[in-house]
């Protein structure tokens, strides 16, 4: 059992996804220290206008700041700042490595490989990342500047690494990213057209709405919803295999942090949309419905498709949500009840009742990405249903960038800057990754790949299979020579320490002795 | 010398477990052995191709020839072999995350066994008393054991369909097609080299690159 967690020691985004509260722009932003000692009096001076994790209210703005700041650093970063060795020894390998030497790992070859990756990659590593989220771009820049003239008066012992590629293919020093918006307003789109952050697992203590633990949390044997252990998510906590996280010592500056990635990758949505456009004309239903078949869900709403499976569903689901919807805008209480049961069902769901594939492909984005207790492939066989996906759990915590600029081609500068947290980089973001997205075997699928972000190369064999019900008189439809949709950009291995780790930091005495 | 060959991994461990108590291990096993539901995980770990325990009294363990002398063991020895597709750490954290407590009757009595769960004590334990393979070959490195049921299942499938289908009109045929493209989806995946199953064993694979290029070139010179 964990004990409640000190949220005002946590670092906000590890506990909540800044969009979700309003915040829809950001400002990511990469430093390098030249000067351990005014590196730390740098890193002291920031600690005030650090975001905790402390608990906004759900609703509106009011009582949350008009914007947030977080930090992490690479294993080169904490070394730069001064940490003693055996502080440094206690990391996992793969951190200490960083993204780059795992190239093979990720899939990042061909159009991805790292040297084709932003300038601010190239060379030695950067040292730090720090983010700020913000209720609208003005807020962003404000507390940008205030960081900046933080690190102007650092005496050069900080600087802020350049070399973002931007709109125009022109270098900038800082990744912006936004909610893509439509109509003026922000909406959880993402360049494609999919609608994106539905699902994030849901953890002891993370101070979430309860309400919003069904099809988030882990299965019990009961086929119940329970909270993840909080040791899956922050470093000093126990996890799901009943120990404490590996982590360096002293506790203190493990405890309450944890590993970041941080990946930009880039969409070809103009291939994305050729390639949809043409097989859409041999599929037997929507362009939509074609979309849903690769990722999981309806582009439009985010409806999974274990809720409505095909044109004639949706349409139906559709015009019930209207109908509840009318009604409960006219005061009705029991269709307000019966929306939000219905609404409860994009997230609250598993794949039991569809064991084919013949409603969610066994290959779409979602199911590889968080098997909802699916791999129990025969019943009772395992300690829990979802025995072999609850340490293979990703906190997601990024955001669209770019695709400002008029029609998006595969030139133009568009994706997501995808970041996604958890207790080991391998065991949790890596395995994903590499068995899930760019690999089938636990699927039963060969060297299928995922359709939106695998390692693919048009060829015939790049592929993936829209499963036909077995009782009906449809084939499956084999979607061919997927394109590479998704290009890796950058990235890097952060750690994101506590406030008491970044104060011990500041003040240079972490000490293992 | 690996424990890797192709997409599968072989995996020897090598434990000791006081004589007496290899009597009531060897009950545990023929327990399972009758009921088999207490292998309902084991086989649904589908990236496991094969799994064997074994258990070595201390008077008959094997010589290589008469002229070898006997050992006077002191313990009996549990011999435990598997053969699986994907990582050592994959593989390990797969049996402690789904079966632990079938894991835990397997090695109930040996010596120091932690447990399966916290994981690492049990990393430690086996990590400790694994036994490194000398030799491993695989005949079909291309293929996990899944690929290997798939494409077998396919092919009895499609060799029937060939011989049933030979006088079918068009219409028929095409009905008989979209059947057999339904019954056989899962077995449709499409083959390729396994993943990297680490950085150190991409670093074994591209050392062994560099000393057949070095090899080649010396054959050139010599040439
Ligand atoms: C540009 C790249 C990507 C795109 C366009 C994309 C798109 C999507 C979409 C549309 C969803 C459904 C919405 C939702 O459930 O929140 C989703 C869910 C998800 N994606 Fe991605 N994704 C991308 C990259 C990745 C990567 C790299 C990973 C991990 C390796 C990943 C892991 C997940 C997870 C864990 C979920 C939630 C699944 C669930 O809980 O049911 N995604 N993604």
């Amino acid at each position: 059992m964990n004990r409640p967690l000190d949220l005002y020691d946590i670092q906000g985004n590890i506990c909540k996804g800044y969009g979700r509260f309003g915040f829809p722009k950001a400002r990511y932003f990469f430093l390098e220290f030249h000067d351990s000692g005014f590196a730390r009096e740098f890193i002291g001076k920031l600690l005030p206008l650090i975001t905790t994790a402390e608990t906004w209210p759900a609703e509106g703005l009011a009582g949350k700041p008009r914007s947030t700041t977080n930090i992490a650093f690479t294993y080169e970063g904490l070394k730069a700042l001064g940490l003693p060795q055996r502080s440094l020894d206690g990391f996992p390998q793969e951190f200490k490595m960083g993204m780059k030497p795992r190239a093979a790992i990720l899939g990042d070859d061909g159009p991805s490989a790292p040297e084709h990756w932003d300038p601010v990659w190239q060379g030695d590593r950067v040292h730090a990342w720090v983010s700020v989220n913000g209720q609208a771009k003005e807020f962003v820049e404000q507390r940008f500047s205030e960081v900046e003239s933080l690190i102007n008066q650092s005496h050069g012992g900080v600087s802020i690494r350049p070399g973002h590629r931007g709109p125009d293919g022109n270098l900038l020093a800082w990744q912006d990213a936004s909610a893509v918006y439509e109509n003026g307003k922000p909406t959880p789109k993402e360049h494609f057209g999919y609608t994106d952050g539905i699902g994030n697992p849901y953890f002891e203590g993370c101070g979430n709405n309860p309400q919003r633990l069904a099809g988030r949390g882990k299965l019990t044997k009961e086929g119940k919803w329970a909270p993840l252990a909080t040791g899956e998510f922050i470093l000093g906590h126990v996890d799901e295999a009943k120990e404490y996280p590996l982590a360096p010592e002293p506790h203190l500056l493990a405890r309450n942090g944890t590993y970041m990635v941080y990946r930009k990758l880039h969409e070809n949505v103009q291939s994305f949309n050729d390639y949809i456009d043409n097989l859409a004309r041999d599929f037997d239903g929507s362009r939509d419905m074609l979309m849903a078949k690769l990722s999981g869900r309806w582009p439009d709403n985010g409806a999974p498709l274990t809720l409505a499976a095909n044109d004639a569903e949706k349409a139906e689901l559709d015009a019930r949500m209207g109908q509840l919807k009318a009604k409960a805008d006219d005061g009705d209480a029991c269709a307000a009840g019966q929306l939000q049961a219905l609404q409860a069902r994009w997230i609250d769901f598993t794949y039991e009742q569809d064991k084919d594939g013949a409603r969610c492909p066994v290959g779409a984005h979602i199911r590889r990405a968080n098997t909802r207790a699916s791999l129990e492939t025969t019943k009772e066989a395992f300690n829990s249903p979802s025995a072999l996906d609850d340490r293979r759990r990703l906190l997601r915590r990024g955001l669209p960038y770019g695709g400002e600029h008029g029609a998006a081609t595969d030139e133009s500068e568009q994706g997501i800057i995808f970041m996604c947290l958890g207790a080991s980089l391998e065991r949790q973001f890596e395995f994903v990754q590499q068995q899930w997205m760019n690999y089938s075997n636990d699927f039963k699928l060969g060297n299928d790949r995922d359709a939106l972000i695998g390692a693919n190369n048009g060829q015939l064999t790049d592929k993936h299979i829209v499963q036909a019900d077995p009782q009906g008189d449809k084939a499956p439809f084999f979607c061919t020579h997927l394109p590479r949709l998704v290009e890796t950009r950058g990235g890097d291995y952060f750690f994101i320490p506590s406030i008491t780790a970044l104060d011990m930091m500041a003040q240079g005495i972490v000490d293992p002795t | 010398m690996s424990n890797v060959a192709g997409k599968a991994y072989g995996m020897n461990v090598i434990t000791p477990l006081r004589w007496w108590t290899a009597v009531w291990q060897k009950i545990a096993f023929s327990v399972a052995e009758h009921f088999p539901v207490k292998l309902k995980g084991l086989i649904t770990l589908s990236l496991i191709h094969y799994a064997r325990w074994t258990i070595i009294s201390r008077n008959s363990f094997p010589r290589l020839e008469k002229s070898q002398p006997k050992e006077t063991l002191n313990y009996s020895y549990m011999l435990f072999e598997s053969n699986f597709n994907g990582s050592w750490d994959q593989y390990i954290d797969s049996f402690s995350f789904a079966i632990p407590t079938g894991l835990d009757f397997f090695w109930a009595w040996n010596i120091k066994y932690p447990k399966s769960i916290p994981l690492h004590d049990f990393y430690h334990y086996i990590r400790f008393n694994q036994v490194e393979c000398d030799h491993y070959y695989n005949a079909y490195p291309l293929a996990s054991a899944n690929d290997v049921k798939s494409a077998r299942s396919l092919f009895h499938n499609l060799t029937q369909f060939n011989a049933e289908t030979h006088d079918l009109s068009d219409e028929d045929f095409a009905v008989a097609w979209k059947k057999l493209l339904v019954s056989n989806q899962h077995a449709l995946g499409s083959m390729g080299e396994g993943p990297a199953m680490s950085t150190s064993r991409e670093l074994v694979l591209d050392h062994r690159c560099t000393n057949h290029k070095i090899s080649q070139q010396r054959q050139q010179q010599e040439a």
